[in-house]
C-alpha cells in the first residue's frame, strides 16, 4: 500500500505481498454459500403495506411491494429514464390513493415530456394491476419527480 | 477462526471492482436503485459483485469458520430487506460491510472484549511461518502465505484484523473503515499501525 510508512520493517515486504494473495483469492466457502444466499433471499418477505384490487373473479391483495416492481418495470422500460424510488399510499381500506414515482433521466430530455410519459405509463400500469380498483387518473396521486439527470446511460441501469 | 490453516483455496480471481469501468456493467448505486425496488437480478449482481470479499472478511474474523456461511447468508438477507431504505450515504460497499460488522459481533464470543490479546502466541505463530515456508511438500507458496497470514491474523485482536482486512485487503478508504468499525479516522490510523506491526514481525521468518 502506498501510504506504508517510510522506515518499514522487516516482514513489511511479506505482509504486503501477502495481502495482494488474499485480496485475488475467492475462498472455496463462497462458491457453496452463494447458492444459499440467493435462495434465501429469494423466500425472503419484505413487509409490505397491502393493496386492494378487483378483477372479474373478485377482489384480492396485493402486496406494494408488488405494485413498486411491476411499476419500476414498466418506468425502466421507457427510454432515457430510469425509477429511482417508488412509493404507494394507501386509505384505511387499503385502496391505492397515492403513488409517488421518483425518477432520472438522462441529460437532453425534455423534462415535462419525460413526466408526462411516466405518469401515463404509471396510470397505465395499475389499471393492469388492480383491475376496477385502480384509482382513476384524476383520483390518484402520480407524482412523478424528476430527481437526476444524469449524462451517462450507465448512471440509468 | 479455529483452523486457520484450512486449505480453501479454489483459485484466484481479480476481484469485481465496486464502481466497474466497463460500459456493460451497472455501477453499485445503480444495482442497489434496482434491487431496492425489488430487482432479484439486480440483487443477484450485487451478492456476486460483493460476496466474495464479504465471505473472506467474515472468515477472517469468526471463531468458528463453520459460522461463516450462514453470517453471510445473513447479512445478504438484511441487505435485501434494509435496501429500500438505503440511502446512500455511504457506498453500497462500505454499508454492507457494515452490516458484516454486525453480523460478526452478533456471533463471536471474543469480540466484545476488544481491548484483549487473543490466547496466541508469537513464538508460536512464528515457529509455524518458518515450518510453511520451509515445507517442501507444499505444492504453492501463494497457498502457503495466505496460511501464514492467517495463523498471523490470530495475534490481532478483533478490530485491529478488522481494520487491517478493511484497509490491505479490501481496500477501503480510512474514513469507509471508520464507518464500518463506528470509530473515527484518528482510531482507524492507531489500530492499522500496531496490526500491521505485529503482522510484520510474525512473518518475518518467510523471508
Amino acid at each position: 500500500m502506498n501510504d506504508r510508512p517510510a522506515g518499514a520493517l522487516p516482514g513489511e515486504d511479506v505482509l504486503a505481498a501477502a495481502a495482494r494473495s488474499l485480496r485475488v483469492h475467492t475462498p472455496a466457502g463462497w462458491t457453496t454459500a452463494r447458492a444459499g444466499v440467493l435462495e434465501r433471499a429469494r423466500r425472503a418477505f419484505r413487509p409490505s403495506a397491502p393493496v386492494r384490487g378487483r378483477h372479474e373473479l373478485g377482489e384480492f391483495v396485493v402486496a406494494a411491494d408488488v405494485v413498486v416492481l411491476r411499476l419500476r418495470q414498466a418506468v425502466d422500460a421507457l427510454p432515457d429514464t430510469a425509477a429511482r424510488r417508488i412509493t404507494c399510499a394507501t386509505d384505511a381500506t387499503d385502496a391505492l390513493d397515492g403513488v409517488t414515482v421518483e425518477v432520472a433521466v438522462l441529460f437532453g430530455a425534455h423534462l415535462p415530456t419525460a413526466a408526462r410519459t411516466v405518469r401515463a405509463v404509471v396510470v397505465r400500469r395499475l389499471e393492469e394491476l388492480l383491475g376496477e380498483l385502480s384509482p382513476v387518473p384524476d383520483a390518484v396521486d402520480v407524482h412523478v419527480h424528476v430527481g437526476d439527470v444524469v449524462a451517462d446511460v450507465r448512471d440509468l441501469r | 477462526m479455529s483452523d486457520p490453516v484450512t486449505d480453501d483455496d479454489v483459485g484466484d480471481q481479480q476481484r469485481a471492482p465496486a464502481h466497474p469501468g466497463s460500459s456493460d456493467e451497472p455501477t453499485d448505486e445503480v444495482l442497489a436503485r434496482r434491487a431496492a425496488l425489488g430487482d432479484r437480478d439486480a440483487f443477484a449482481a450485487v451478492v456476486d459483485r460483493h460476496g466474495p470479499a464479504l465471505h473472506r472478511y467474515a472468515y477472517r474474523l469468526l471463531d468458528d469458520p463453520g459460522d461463516v456461511d450462514d453470517c453471510v447468508q445473513d447479512v445478504f438477507l438484511s441487505a435485501w430487506k434494509g435496501l429500500p431504505s438505503f440511502r446512500g450515504d455511504s457506498s453500497l460497499r462500505t454499508w454492507l460491510f457494515t452490516i458484516t460488522r454486525h453480523a460478526v459481533y452478533a456471533r463471536s464470543r471474543k469480540w466484545p472484549a476488544s481491548g484483549s490479546r487473543p490466547h496466541v502466541d508469537l513464538d508460536d505463530v512464528v515457529d509455524r511461518v518458518r515450518d510453511l515456508r520451509a515445507d517442501p511438500e507444499r505444492e504453492s507458496v501463494e497457498v502457503a502465505l495466505r496460511e501464514a497470514l492467517d495463523l498471523a491474523l490470530q495475534l490481532l485482536p478483533p478490530r485491529q484484523r478488522a481494520a487491517w482486512l478493511l484497509r490491505e485487503v479490501e481496500e477501503l478508504r480510512y474514513d469507509e473503515i471508520a464507518r464500518v468499525l463506528g470509530t473515527t479516522t484518528t482510531s482507524v490510523r492507531g489500530l492499522l499501525e500496531r496490526g500491521r506491526a505485529t503482522l510484520a514481525q510474525a512473518l518475518e521468518e518467510w523471508r
